[in-house]
């Protein structure tokens, strides 16, 4: 999995591409660790390269969500594809996440 | 990709013979199950027939029955098992089970992922073939994070299984193979090994009985908390590898598939 950030406005969004799988949940949860700090919450994940998403990646958001949160800032999910959706629905993680259309609307709600 | 589709595939009964059934055997799978089943309802919704999924659960002492039962879609079936079986238990039951005019298994971490199955309905629909066989050593295929032993030991069982048994595809073990329903259900009549190395047997038969087999490479993906313990599984395959000669050599494939279905159990290797 390809994991890419850039820092816009205050946000810091993460787009990740491939097979989140717990192969894969090393890369991010490092990004997660070096970039999430107490002056840096605001994490938009951009999925829109994710077709599969397993229990560890799910937990690794959950992780992402929950870190953001102990410092007050906000953790959302955007270009979310059919599958990824269906997986968070039935694990009922969709009532967990915030989740966006695209990059644009979820930057318009973090910034305001 | 209409999120409709999916959701008239889990909440309406299927009016009409299923065109595929799609059958995960499980064995405490309730951490890996429900992904599993998203990624392969929201794909084959959207492929515009109708199918059905079972899971054939082998004795699972987790909570794997129950989370999929409380689902509660109308196409998602469980077989419920008392008692841990084998691998190639539960898959029986499940191919026995299914309705459909084809009948894919596939495993319940999602290792083959579901988009490769319009390649396997094509060998089926458009190539005249009886089963087509997933596989990680033909060419085209692609393997991840698969370690140096497992391949070490899949070459070693490849060279071993063609000349013993005379199975002329390079992978048997790859828990990705669709038949067309009256192989399915002629085979796994016939089967006797209920574990692990259950596909030796059944590619063995299909073979034997002059079934047209397709290898189709597809993208395997290892992922981790796989149940195999491979030193256990060799010493079952090698074992098991006995036993489909000596069957074949006693006559006991010659049954008719209705008498083999009554016929006891040879093999019982649980997964556990």
């Amino acid at each position: 999995m390809q994991v890419e950030s850039e820092a816009m406005q205050n946000v810091q969004v993460v787009r990740l591409k491939g097979r989140f799988d717990a192969f894969e949940v090393p890369a991010f949860t490092d990004w997660v660790e070096r970039h999430v700090k107490p002056s840096h919450a605001q994490v938009v994940v951009n999925l829109e390269g994710v077709e599969f998403i397993d229990s560890s990646g799910l937990a690794a958001l959950v992780k992402g969500l929950k870190r953001c949160r102990e410092y007050n800032g906000n953790f959302v999910l955007c270009y979310i594809q059919q599958p990824v959706l269906i997986i968070l629905e039935l694990t009922r993680l969709d009532k967990a996440f915030t989740f966006y259309e695209d990059e644009t609307s979820a930057l318009e709600a973090l910034s305001a | 990709m209409p999120y409709s589709n999916y959701e008239k595939w889990k909440t309406t009964p299927l009016q009409e013979p299923p065109f595929l059934s799609i059958v995960i055997p499980a064995y405490n799978e309730a951490e890996r199950i429900l992904p599993t089943i998203g990624a392969i309802a929201s794909h084959v919704s959207d492929l515009g027939f109708p199918w059905e999924m079972i899971i054939a659960d082998d004795g699972s002492r987790d909570k794997t029955v129950q989370i999929v039962e409380d689902l509660g879609f109308a196409n998602l079936q469980v077989l419920r098992a008392e008692k841990n079986g084998g691998k190639g238990s539960a898959v029986r039951r499940g191919i026995l089970a299914a309705r459909g005019q084809h009948v894919l298994f596939c495993d319940a971490d999602n290792s083959t992922p579901i988009e490769e199955v319009s390649k396997f309905i094509y060998q089926l629909t458009q190539g005249g073939q009886d089963l087509a066989v997933g596989s990680r050593a033909a060419e085209g295929a692609q393997e991840e994070n698969k370690s140096l032993m497992r391949r070490v030991l899949s070459g070693g069982l490849r060279v071993l299984v063609r000349y013993t048994l005379n199975i002329k595809v390079r992978d048997t073990q790859c828990g990705f193979k669709m038949y067309t329903a009256e192989a399915a259900r002629h085979l796994h009549n016939l089967q006797t090994i209920n574990g692990f190395s259950f596909d030796l047997e059944i590619l063995f038969l299909a073979f034997r009985q002059g079934y047209k087999v397709a290898e189709v490479p597809v993208t395997w993906i290892d992922a981790p908390g796989s149940k195999v313990n491979a030193r256990k599984e060799v010493q079952r395959f090698l074992r098991d590898i006995w036993i489909i000669r000596r069957n074949a050599w006693r006559g006991m494939y010659n049954r008719a598939p209705e008498a083999a279905a009554e016929a006891p159990q040879l093999a019982n290797s649980p997964t556990a």
